[in-house]
């Protein structure tokens, strides 16, 4: 859902002096004081009255290129559920290594109330009730709470930022988890600069205004007009998240820039930093922090000769390389896309994703292998921008190897990822693939992976009312991965099993044994021999009810809405299987044996069937649940929805045993 | 001078040399110590040294062996500080499995952070995650920090986390001689040894060794009551400039009440009069104050803002009243001087919240570290009445279970005076359900539901209070595991009352609740409170089981089913009764209206560990019981 907007020179009408559009600070109205609900939305705590916001490019007070931000807001209270709408955080951002943040300034907040007499009454921050706070290395902010809060109230504030990250022109959220009556954003371009513009999400603008604004732009003797933009939204409604949904970056509504190329002001050269893939892809090429750091091939070679001595195969090389990679490093926690140094990060064994990756792209080429960089956006990063090309949208990069007609894609930061899988927060839409000799391409990120599991309970029904046999579990694909993990939380294979009995209060593990904990490429295999209370004595007066989904029964269904606008994400195709065999006392037999069932989503996109097969004085019960997509759109959801209904319908159905 | 000197000279001489003789390889640590560890503290040591009131050097060093990934975080070193504790020098050593030395740091490799949280909070935190992949490692770092206060010295708990086992553990505290403390041990092996230096300095000292890794055990008690720890307490103190001296609770609560809190509960004319204009014509001093309460709730909200004396002081109430927000302190100060402005005395009350214990004030024991948050007391005459200032929506006179049943400080005139909040009964934390459905020929489920919440239960709906309506249906979908419930009506009420209720009634239907398959119907019996939680077996359990407080449940459910069936399996009929808990639940078919019947009681309480597993068994039965899967039969005629 994201689309382009028009910003060309062109289509724009020349002004002269462009009035200001903000709104006037300070005036409130008897309506909006008296206001007690927003009727486009009777159950909002808060309605933003007017927003406004204002981004310029211009020359800052230390006579360099700078981002000017100018914020302004009017928000109407109308419980305390908003109350938290009054405490304000203003992020300042600081890209470079010493203490270089962003700087605000202007800061002003006001509180309109009617006070216990019913006058109004109106009560403004104090400066030294502002509280600055550096987070980290790279984040500080600004924080306030305004002050005199009660119900039916207003807050207005404003703020103005100078940032240097001029490139980096402001996004705008339209939307916010409360409704606005009204949000504009203005943006001014000098001439010099050219950015895309896209909006996101289903709503559509009010206002979409061009303007020229002549000689906007000076600085030592260059000059230049601005192109002026406004966007304005009346009646937003506002945001809200359900399960299930990959991002919600991918659904609100905002507008979002793009740098695409300058013009220096001072010696008039131009700067191309979007247009075509083929310039981006120029633009890492040269980058010393990305292809620089995967030019460094040299810098490897004594590290990669002993991994890959006496080995022919490339994929056994490529194999090792991966698997000392992640043993090698580990990870800070950092994601992103740029290496300021992959030979700092290996000295120090710890590194962001793009150390720990771009240096692996790095290493596999070493070993004379064909690998390529993946640059991605994350699943809570949201979609990509496809209509465009751009880097912006990227926030993490993986690895791919080519060998032979197969190719793998690898991420080096996670000890337990088998080769060639990616954890889940990778799997998103695409990805776009880069090496320092072949144009760049996308490939799709969200197809590849499944994870499919299987439980065969094999048990004889004893004289005492217990189930004794074997229960085996074979994890496979990324379930292998998510069971590796779960055992690798506990010190030993012991403790991992005595916890799975502590929640399996009717059941004894008497013999276990896992495999493959540590083979990353093979399924892991659980086997436990097994006793289950089941009936505490053989009961010969009545019927014995059974239910045949003993193990992994689906009672509520995890879709619970009517109907859905969002598509519907479940991670990845699944396959999950059960398989009970029974054996019963000679006495027994099988008076209601389960109904076959089988259902299916349209377009072949998953299936539940059940199997039943008698033997003699025993029985072999299969359930299958099988999910073929990742995504499921929107107008699937009811099929999916119903889907379960039916599968928790089939569920509820009980054998009975009798005495013969 | 000189020769002290020299002498302190040596004696750092000795400790570098014994030290490099100290081996780490992992391969020396005893067997025994294994189990459920992730890692290991082979030596860690705190050592406190007042050198006066106002000057304080602690000494931290730790080392430590991870065995595995799962213990990586163990050897993170966190160090916290502010512009009052600042961090004096910082410097540690990686060593490998065989104990030989791989890594070193210092301070510039740690990343600083503000602790969030606050509108303000002037704490901060510098660390550092050792950068290592091959398993086991060893750390060793140590550091200083100097304070300026002595009314608070950090608790000494040696094993204090799960999955961490510890070879050796010490804490050394030095004073002058005159520096008197008062000192709390718990679970030691040993009592202090108290020697004096060749400085002529007291030195208290405490160690343990060869503590096994703690295991999670659910329901075990609050770790303070059986850890290993020590608690020490000044009697003469200085605390960010103010000095004083305490050895008891009541001593304590004068030197807050003088020190902090005189002169922060004036207010302007206007608000006085306001509150007397409010109350005029009430002459119930219970019903005036939950006036003055509410009317509190109105004008102010909750932000957590640590300036001031140490994060203990409150705001001026003139404050509060002008920006219309607080903390706990100052939010319980302002009302103390909104009541006053009625004439109603109140105590400021400092206690130790938190849900899952019911933690109280060690009576034998004074010190100023042991509670997080502050509530109100009235003690009108027989009716000692107790509030939460946080919250705008509770009513006057409830606590829930953030503070309920524990001995909490009042803050008096004539000082401090131990008190105790009100305990609510099993009985009292009710959670009460009446359903009446049809059971449709189809299958479907239609009729109403209500539900009334009691004692803690009360504040159970607030989430879903002035939600919208779309938001309301979702939740209640996500909560009731009805499936295909549609929501055709939903109120939620709260009696507001010094008996606070919340009831919630819901109109409903849903499609295929009941399976209909070869002319039976299946359907299960407990439609909405079906439990689902069986705690976790535990191995060799060390501790007792711990209930914080009762709760209890009642559920019946009349079902309408179509004409003409039977039930085809045995019906339902437990009843369990043990000391910590009843329940029963019964089903009864009378023509075509088929009644269920279920009570669920869970007594507070400490139990002996061997009835774990009685515990264990009753949720077991419980979660069977409440899968109970009806199957109906036409009737032969």
């Amino acid at each position: 859902m994201i689309k382009p907007l028009l910003i060309a020179f062109f289509a724009l009408f020349t002004v002269g002096i462009v009035a200001a559009q903000d709104f006037e600070f300070g005036k409130i109205t008897s309506e909006e004081i008296n206001m007690t609900k927003y009727a486009k939305d009777t159950s909002a705590h808060a309605v933003v009255l007017n927003e406004f916001g204002k981004s310029r490019i211009n020359i800052g007070s230390n006579d360099r290129i700078v981002l000017m931000y100018e914020y302004h807001v009017k928000i109407k209270i109308f419980d305390s559920k908003a109350f938290e709408k009054g405490t304000v955080q203003i992020p300042l951002y600081n890209g470079s290594d010493n203490d270089s943040y962003e700087e605000v300034s202007n800061i002003q907040a006001v509180t309109y109330y009617r006070d216990d007499n019913g006058l109004l009454q109106k009560s403004e921050l104090e400066n030294k009730k502002i509280y600055p706070v550096k987070e980290n290395k790279h984040w500080a902010n600004y924080k306030f709470a305004l002050p005199g809060l009660r119900n039916g109230c207003i807050i207005e504030y404003k703020f103005t930022i100078e940032s240097p990250y001029w490139d980096r022109l402001r996004s705008w959220h339209m939307q916010d988890d409360i409704p606005k009556v009204y949000s504009e954003y203005e943006v001014h371009i000098p001439a010099f600069f050219t950015f895309n513009a896209s909006i996101k999400g289903y709503l559509k603008l009010t206002k979409n205004k061009a303007e020229i604004e002549t000689k906007c732009f000076e600085s030592h003797g260059a000059a230049c007009d601005c192109s002026q933009l406004n966007y304005g939204m009346s009646d937003i409604p506002a945001f809200v998240e359900d399960d299930y949904m990959t991002s919600k970056k991918n659904f609100i509504s905002s507008i979002n820039f793009e740098l695409v190329e300058f013009t220096n002001p001072y010696d008039g050269v131009k700067h191309k930093v979007t247009k075509e893939w083929k310039d981006l892809d120029y633009t890492l090429k040269t980058e010393s922090e990305f292809g620089g750091q995967l030019k460094r091939k040299s810098l490897l070679k004594d590290r990669i000769t002993p991994l890959i001595a006496g080995k022919t195969d490339d994929l056994a090389k490529a194999k090792a390389i991966y698997r000392y990679w992640q043993k090698w490093f580990k990870w800070n926690d950092f994601i992103g896309i740029y290496s300021e140094s992959i030979s700092k990060a290996i000295d120090t064994h710890s590194g962001s994703i793009a150390d720990i990756n771009l240096s692996l792209v790095t290493a596999l080429g070493s070993a004379g292998l064909n690998a390529e960089a993946v640059l991605i956006s994350t699943r809570d990063n949201g979609a990509l921008n496809t209509l465009y090309p751009t880097l912006t949208d990227f926030n993490y990069v993986v690895a791919k190897v080519n060998i032979g007609d197969q190719n793998y894609m690898l991420d080096a930061s996670n000890p337990l990822l088998p080769f060639g899988m990616l954890p889940m927060k990778c799997l998103n839409d695409k990805g776009r693939v880069f090496s320092l000799d072949k144009p760049s391409y996308f490939v799709d990120m969200s197809l590849s992976q499944r994870e499919k599991s299987s439980y065969m309970l094999d048990v004889t029904l004893q004289d005492n009312g217990k189930l004794k046999g074997t229960l085996i579990n074979y994890s496979t694909g990324y379930k292998a991965f998510e069971r590796r993990a779960a055992i690798k939380k506990f010190n030993t294979i012991d403790e991992y099993v005595e916890n799975l009995n502590g929640k399996l209060p009717k059941w004894k593990l008497l013999k276990s044994e896992v495999d493959n904990v540590d083979s990353l490429d093979m399924p892991v295999i659980e086997h436990y021999d097994v006793e289950i209370n089941l009936y505490n004595k053989l009961d010969n007066s009545s019927g014995l009810t059974f239910s045949p989904y003993y193990l992994g029964k689906i009672t509520t269904n995890p879709l619970k809405l009517n109907e859905r606008s969002f598509p519907v994400d479940m991670g990845m195709a699944s396959e999950d299987r059960y398989t009970i065999t029974l054996h019963l006392p000679a006495q027994y037999t099988v008076e209601t044996p389960p109904a076959a069932v089988a259902l299916g989503l349209p377009n072949n996109g998953g299936k539940y069937i059940t199997q039943y097969d008698a033997g003699d004085n025993s029985f072999s019960f299969t359930y299958l649940t099988q999910f073929n997509k990742s995504i499921y759109g929107a107008e699937e959801y009811p099929y999916v929805k119903e889907f379960f209904n039916k599968i928790i319908q089939s569920q509820k159905a009980e054998i009975v045993f009798k005495k013969k | 001078m000189m020769r002290g000197f020299i002498l302190g000279f040596c004696l750092v001489i000795v400790t570098i040399s014994v030290k490099a003789q100290q081996n780490y390889a992992a391969g020396l640590i005893s067997k025994e110590l294994l189990p459920y560890a992730s890692s290991v503290i082979r030596d860690q040591s705190m050592t406190v040294e007042v050198k006066d009131l106002d000057n304080v050097v602690y000494h931290f060093r730790k080392v430590i062996t991870v065995l595995n990934k799962n213990g990586d975080e163990d050897a993170h070193v966190v160090i916290y500080h502010n512009i009052n504790d600042i961090i004096k020098s910082v410097k540690g050593v990686i060593y490998n499995e065989f104990g030989q030395q791989v890594d070193k740091f210092s301070e510039s490799k740690f990343d600083d952070e503000s602790v969030g949280g606050s509108l303000f909070d002037s704490e901060r935190v510098k660390h550092y995650l050792p950068p290592v992949t091959s398993y086991p490692y060893t750390v060793a770092y140590e550091y200083e920090e100097k304070s300026k206060q002595t009314l608070v010295f950090p608790d000494w708990m040696p094993d204090n986390d799960v999955g961490v086992a510890v070879e050796n553990s010490s804490y050394t505290f030095i004073c002058k001689p005159d520096f008197k403390i008062r000192y709390k041990e718990t679970n030691l092996p040993s009592n202090a040894v108290i020697t004096t230096n060749a400085q002529g300095q007291k030195v208290y000292s405490w160690h343990v060794g060869n503590l096994k890794a703690l295991k999670r055990e659910p329901f075990s008690p609050y770790l303070r009551d059986y850890a290993s720890s020590v608690k020490i307490a000044p009697v003469n103190f200085i605390y960010y400039g103010i000095g004083g001296s305490f050895t008891n609770w009541a001593e304590l609560g004068k030197w807050y009440n003088e020190k902090l809190m005189a002169n922060r509960q004036a207010l302007d004319y206007a608000t006085i009069q306001h509150v007397k204009d409010i109350t005029q014509g009430i002459t119930d001093s219970k019903l005036k104050a939950k006036k003055i309460y509410e009317y509190m709730q109105s004008r102010t909200h909750y932000i957590s803002v640590q300036v001031g004396i140490g994060g203990f002081q409150p705001f001026p109430a003139m404050e509060v009243d002008k920006e219309s927000y607080g903390d706990c302190k100052a939010l319980v100060n302002y009302t103390q001087a909104l009541l006053k402005a009625a004439d109603i005395d109140s105590y400021y009350c400092i206690v130790q919240a938190g849900r899952d214990h019911n933690v109280s004030l060690l009576r034998d024991f004074a010190s100023m570290d042991q509670a997080n948050h502050i509530i109100l007391c009235v003690p009108f005459k027989n009716d000692t009445t107790w509030a939460d200032c946080t919250s705008q929506t509770i009513p006057f006179g409830y606590l829930g279970d953030f503070t309920d049943d524990r001995t909490v400080l009042a803050i008096t005139p004539e000082g401090g005076k131990l008190m105790r909040t009100p305990k609510y009964s099993a009985e009292a934390n009710l959670e009460s359900r009446k359903a009446d459905f049809t059971i449709n020929t189809d299958g479907a489920l239609q009729g109403s539901m209500t539900t009334v919440f009691k004692g803690v239960n009360y504040e159970n709906r607030d989430n879903l209070i002035k939600e919208t309506r779309d938001e309301q249906t979702k939740k209640e979908q996500k909560r009731y595991p009805i499936n295909n419930m549609e929501i055709e009506s939903l109120n939620i009420s709260q009696d507001k009352s010094f008996t606070p209720s919340t009831t919630e009634t819901i109109m409903l239907r849903a499609r295929d609740y009941a399976t209909v398959d070869d002319g039976k119907y299946y359907f299960l019996l407990n439609p909405a409170n079906r439990e689902t939680y069986v705690p976790a077996l535990v191995r060799n359990r060390v501790n007792d089981v711990y209930i914080s407080r009762g709760e209890s449940e009642v559920d019946e459910v009349t079902y309408t089913l179509p004409k003409g069936y039977m039930l085809e399996k045995k019906r339902l009929n437990i009843n369990i009764d043990k000391p910590f808990g009843k329940f029963t639940a019964s089903m009864e078919l009378k023509d075509d209206k088929l009644t269920y019947k279920r009570k669920f009681q869970l007594n507070g309480g400490i139990y002996n560990k061997d009835s774990y597993q009685d515990l264990i068994d009753f949720f077991s039965e419980i979660v069977d019981a409440d899968k109970y899967s009806v199957v109906l039969i036409k009737a032969a005629n």
